[in-house]
């Protein structure tokens, strides 16, 4: 395992509360799936880093500042994240009003997390204000099946079968900003990274806490396994097409996600 | 008794504690009017060092300490944790 990687998992994912009815199942999905795609992903990460400090320009900095921008900023997240509050059914409210909660700050988060990418475009002097970022595609469109409509909900509309994206895909995130923060020294990279590092493990820590404590049965397990292929193989390409329960097919909800 | 405290130089205010406490039924963990709506720990709730359960879900470094020696506990160290 990687060091930074074992550093993350040291620190964030092994330590688990004694007695959450759902932390077996969360270990069991981190070793058995989440380990080789959060390495994976790290590793990609690195390489990207090798190749983009090999470089005498900065160009670099403005792809990932723009790529940034449309994958965590405001347009996404109103267009994706906001549709995720209407998974949760109004009978299911009460149960699940703290993932609501979450979700909500986690728009939030999202939101302010373009505020940091576009700090680098200014810096730099690449744009002079942040509205010109509206007229550039680049800095709006992503390549992911997630961009329009409701595709964010995964293959599944279980309120619970978002717990699998904050704790697989936000984890990427937040390896993502350590290897940054170990290789790059530049301060407004650093600043773009640095600010977000709590709130993509915050994020993270969504996950896991809901996972440990409300997936606790086969029927609450089940839509976080699906929606985690899903991921694997959407995004890690690294697992099998995953099949939707009837639920979720009969629904007709496609697959998508996001940045974290 | 040992017990917890609230690091406000380091706490980001994201209630996952608040979040994680009241699941357990503790709610330890509460939101003090004063001085600032902080997220601030009931001693008198709070079962430090029986339950751990809000130092496995923090993510701020540092923000949820031994009040008596100031240690952290974020992440939670390793005897903390591992039985």
């Amino acid at each position: 395992m990687h060091p930074i990687l074992e550093e993350f998992c040291e620190k964030w994912v092994w330590p688990t509360m004694p007695g959450a009815l759902g932390a077996e199942f969360r270990l069991r999905l981190t070793r058995e799936h989440c380990l080789k795609g959060w390495e994976i992903s790290l590793n990609r990460t690195l390489a990207e880093i090798d190749e983009e400090l090999a470089n005498d320009d900065e160009e670099w900095k403005k792809h990932r500042a723009l790529r940034g921008y449309a994958a965590e900023g405001v347009h996404m997240s109103i267009k994706q994240m906001s549709g995720q509050l209407l998974s949760v059914d109004i009978a299911d409210q009460e149960r699940y009003i703290d993932l609501q909660r979450m979700r909500a700050r986690q728009i939030w988060d999202e939101c302010k997390h373009s505020k940091l990418h576009a700090d680098v475009l200014l810096g730099k002097g690449w744009i002079k204000s942040e509205p010109e970022l509206m007229h550039l595609a680049q800095a709006n469109a992503q390549p992911l099946p997630a961009y329009f409509g409701m595709s964010m909900m995964f293959p599944h509309i279980h309120p619970l079968a978002r717990a699998a994206q904050n704790y697989y895909q936000e984890a990427n995130a937040c390896i993502g900003i350590m290897a940054y923060l170990d290789r790059v020294a530049d301060p407004l990279v650093r600043h773009e990274h640095l600010s977000q590092r709590d709130e993509e493990l915050m994020h993270f820590m969504e996950g896991k806490f809901q996972i440990d404590f409300l997936c606790t049965s086969p029927e609450t397990q089940r839509p976080v396994e699906e929606a985690l292929g899903y991921l694997l193989h959407q995004i890690g390409g690294i697992s099998p097409s995953p099949q939707p329960s009837p639920r979720a097919r009969g629904k007709g909800v496609r697959g998508g996600a996001e940045g974290g | 008794m040992a017990s917890l405290k609230i690091d406000h130089e380091r706490c980001t205010e994201c209630r996952m504690c608040y979040i994680v406490c009241r699941e357990i039924n503790l709610n330890a963990v509460y939101v003090a009017l004063e001085p600032l709506h902080r997220i601030e720990i009931d001693v008198a709730k709070c079962t430090y060092p029986g339950c751990t359960a809000c130092l496995m879900y923090c993510p701020a470094d540092g923000s949820i300490v031994e009040a008596e020696t100031g240690r952290s506990l974020v992440p939670p160290p390793p005897e903390v944790w591992r039985s």
